[in-house]
């Protein structure tokens, strides 16, 4: 328990610090809010009133303050303006359904496999261009776009993307799990275990893969932050309305409080990952509770 | 309405006063600074628009401070649309969109980003419409997957199709005819900051404006993009018979030659002895253009440099006087009527020294005096010939050279019919009507069902 709280208090310090640089980063950058919230043909006098309305004609330490005190207050704010539950949805099930069947594929490449690591390497938009092309267009099997309204739907228009990111680390994870397991498998235990006529099954998920699961875990927690805040391409091909495609609209329209609530719930998700794989870690490897 | 309550005059007062609020975020508020009373209101010293009053159950009368022949273009904005008593006399951004239109917002029926489902209104003022029981738009969609959804009829009118698909449905039999061209309501052109040399001499201007060859720009993007000789889109003011600027290589050079800046291709000795610095940014059309713009103006003697910045960088600097020698501008019209360009764009009044839409720094007399005139004259003959003088002066004088206009190509299924662009208002539907079981028979039975 305290190893976690530690964890959790250092987090915290973490995602304070991260949304603090981005505020400063967010009033250094060159250009008008108020111009892009108003809209660029938005006549001079117009863009002041709503300066003022934002609160971007106040110092930034007082921006900076109004701008935690909604945060945690969590009152009215741009975030709850600009982005709706499709947003925080997409946001989580695309990383899930991506790196679920990572380590699933790597779990089961234990030997090399040319043709999944020269997919995984291409563009993931000539990927999920040539997945929809192919499976939603030619066979039909599978929607176009979109995420439905239904339970359903959203598990149908969910394979698409997921298949798209997954193909796309699948290499990465397929090696990781690869080079692992080739040298655990070649560990005295492993000969033990196998000497004891375990099943090669047995062998390989309790013996080999447990002990793999170190490096694993990290990655996939590192992935999950980034796949939070990074699917730009496949959110914007598969019109999922994530938080990527909504990160890199913010930063392109210089909107700096929805760049600012990007960089909290994606600093925040990562945060999260990290605990959750420091708690794993603990779990996994006992050595790791006493350090 | 479409709460149910009748819509009456006190709506309209109701609705301006809760728009103009100072309060309200609205980004064309000061389209109204000649309402009488606007600026106490807007300020907050007044608690309601003077110059808005009720004469009657169903009339309604705006005072001005001064004549101006824009403001029933003004007053159709959708700044000042009727709204339900339900939303109130001050602006909530949670409130239902509810007003006096063909089609209503069902509550969740809006995805931000992705869809927008309205209904039919079966209040609607105009008897017996809309024909569509409800529309459902769908944002954001990339081009392969609409044009499948669009080719396998999952989708009744496509929009903003790629060049792509431009050249396959209009050279297609099966599509051919059922494409639709929206109106020309841009400009596009090269800004020259006429406070920097070598733009502050006019006959270099006027060289650039002769040297970009316009056919050759409209290439980058043929479904979208048309020659543009003048400052005013074509939907406003389309006259064959004015020149305006031509793509005219000899008359370049000549003018390079009476600026004093002569440019002899053969040897390419000569021209403007300092490098341009020219203002871009990348993600955009002009990106494109402004390649070919470089290639053109190097066979006059003038060279670009192009300086990358993000859009917003972009925009900041060159709106910033004296910040940037040159750059693309562009402008879509607010309302269709020539002051919506000549007024931000070219006009002295407009001239600021940061966040100026005036980005060649442009000034002339007798130009102001056009424009001031236009919005005092109400004989709509007088002050289009104002307007049409105005332009040959922005022609001659080039702050700009005018390149292209860019408008969007849409495509209709073939049971869609009535479906026709607006200049103002692009995707009104409510005229629009749909016979998919027409269209199967006739299929069919051939064309002798006609």
């Amino acid at each position: 328990v305290r190893f976690l709280l530690r964890r959790l208090g250092w987090s915290l310090f973490v995602v304070w610090a991260v949304v603090s640089i981005a505020f400063v980063v967010s009033n250094l950058l060159p250009g008008d809010p108020a111009r892009m919230v108003a809209g660029v043909q938005a006549r001079p006098a117009d863009v002041e009133r709503i300066r003022q309305q934002l609160g971007l004609g106040d110092p930034a330490l007082v921006q900076y303050a109004h701008f935690w005190r909604r945060l945690v207050h969590l009152g009215p704010s741009v975030i709850d303006a600009k982005t709706d539950p499709a947003h925080a949805n997409c946001a989580v099930v695309l990383p899930l359904g991506a790196t679920a069947w990572h380590v699933d594929l790597g779990r089961s490449a234990q030997k090399r496999q040319p043709v999944v690591d020269l997919v995984a390497t291409r563009l993931p938009r000539t990927l999920a261009l040539a997945l929809q092309y192919v499976f939603a267009r030619g066979l039909g099997w599978l929607p176009l776009d979109g995420f439905g309204t239904t339970l359903g739907e959203h598990a149908r228009c969910l394979v698409l993307p997921a298949l798209t990111l997954g193909v796309y680390g699948a290499a990465y994870y397929t090696r990781l799990v690869r080079d692992e397991m080739v040298v655990l498998l070649q560990q005295d235990w492993v000969r033990t275990a196998r000497a004891k006529g375990l099943s090669p099954t047995r062998v390989v998920l309790r013996h080999g893969l447990r002990n793999a699961l170190l490096p694993i875990v990290t990655a996939v927690g590192l992935d999950f932050g980034a796949l939070m805040g990074g699917a730009v391409v496949t959110e914007t091909v598969f019109r999922w309305p994530g938080l990527g495609e909504l990160s890199v609209k913010a930063l392109l329209d210089r909107d700096g409080p929805v760049i600012l609530a990007c960089v909290v719930v994606t600093s925040m998700a990562i945060v999260a990952a990290n605990v959750i794989v420091d708690a794993l870690y603990a779990r996994l490897d006992p050595r790791v509770r006493s350090v | 309405m479409q709460d149910g309550a009748e819509l009456t005059a006190d709506d309209v007062k109701r609705s301006a006063e809760r728009a103009l609020h100072p309060t309200t975020p609205n980004p064309n508020a000061s389209y109204f600074e000649n309402l009488a009373g606007y600026e106490a209101y807007a300020a907050g010293r007044a608690d309601h628009l003077t110059g808005v009053v009720v004469e009657g159950r169903y009339v309604v009368a705006f005072h001005l401070t001064k004549p101006d022949s824009t403001f029933p273009y003004l007053v159709a904005l959708h700044t000042l649309r009727p709204t339900c008593k339900t939303a109130g006399d001050r602006y909530s951004d949670t409130w239902l969109p509810c007003g006096a239109g063909p089609f209503k917002l069902a509550p969740n029926d809006w995805q931000r980003g992705t869809s927008l489902r309205l209904v039919r209104y079966d209040g609607y003022f105009r008897p017996g419409l809309p024909y569509l029981d409800a529309v459902e738009w769908t944002f954001n969609m990339q081009a392969l997957a609409q044009r499948v959804r669009f080719e396998r009829g999952e989708l009744d009118l496509a929009r903003d199709l790629t060049d792509a698909d431009w050249a396959r449905f209009t050279t297609d039999a099966r599509w051919r005819g059922l494409g639709v061209v929206e109106a020309d309501t841009s400009i596009y052109g090269e800004s020259m900051n006429t406070r920097i040399p070598p733009f502050d001499n006019v006959e270099v201007r006027r060289a650039v404006a002769a040297a970009i060859d316009r056919e050759h720009q409209v290439l980058v993007q043929p479904s979208r993009m048309s020659v543009l000789t003048q400052a005013l889109p074509r939907a406003l003011l389309d006259d064959p018979s004015f020149a305006g600027q031509r793509y005219d290589y000899p008359a370049a050079l000549e003018h390079m030659k009476k600026a004093g800046y002569p440019y002899d291709p053969e040897t390419h000795e000569g021209g403007w002895p300092h490098p341009i610095e020219y203002l871009v940014y990348d993600q955009s059309l002009t990106f494109l253009t402004a390649q070919l713009v470089q290639q053109d103006l190097a066979k006059i003697g003038l060279v670009i440099h192009f300086k990358m910045v993000s859009y917003a960088a972009f925009l900041t600097l060159q709106e910033r006087m004296g910040a940037s020698a040159m750059s693309n501008g562009n402008w879509v019209l607010d309302y269709p009527d020539a002051s919506s360009i000549f007024d931000p764009l070219f006009t002295t009044r407009a001239i600021t020294p940061d966040g100026s839409f005036n980005t060649a720094f442009y000034s002339n007399t007798r130009f102001d005096e056009l424009a001031a005139r236009a919005h005092l004259e109400t004989d709509a003959t007088v002050r289009h010939a104002l307007y049409r003088e105005a332009n040959a002066i922005l022609c001659d004088e080039a702050p700009w050279a005018f390149t292209f206009g860019h408008h969007t190509f849409d495509m209709r299924q073939p049971y869609v019919h009535d479906f026709a662009s607006h200049p103002v208002w692009p995707l009104d539907v409510s005229h629009v009507w749909v016979d998919r079981a027409g269209v199967a028979l006739e299929h069919v039975l051939g064309g002798g069902l006609r």
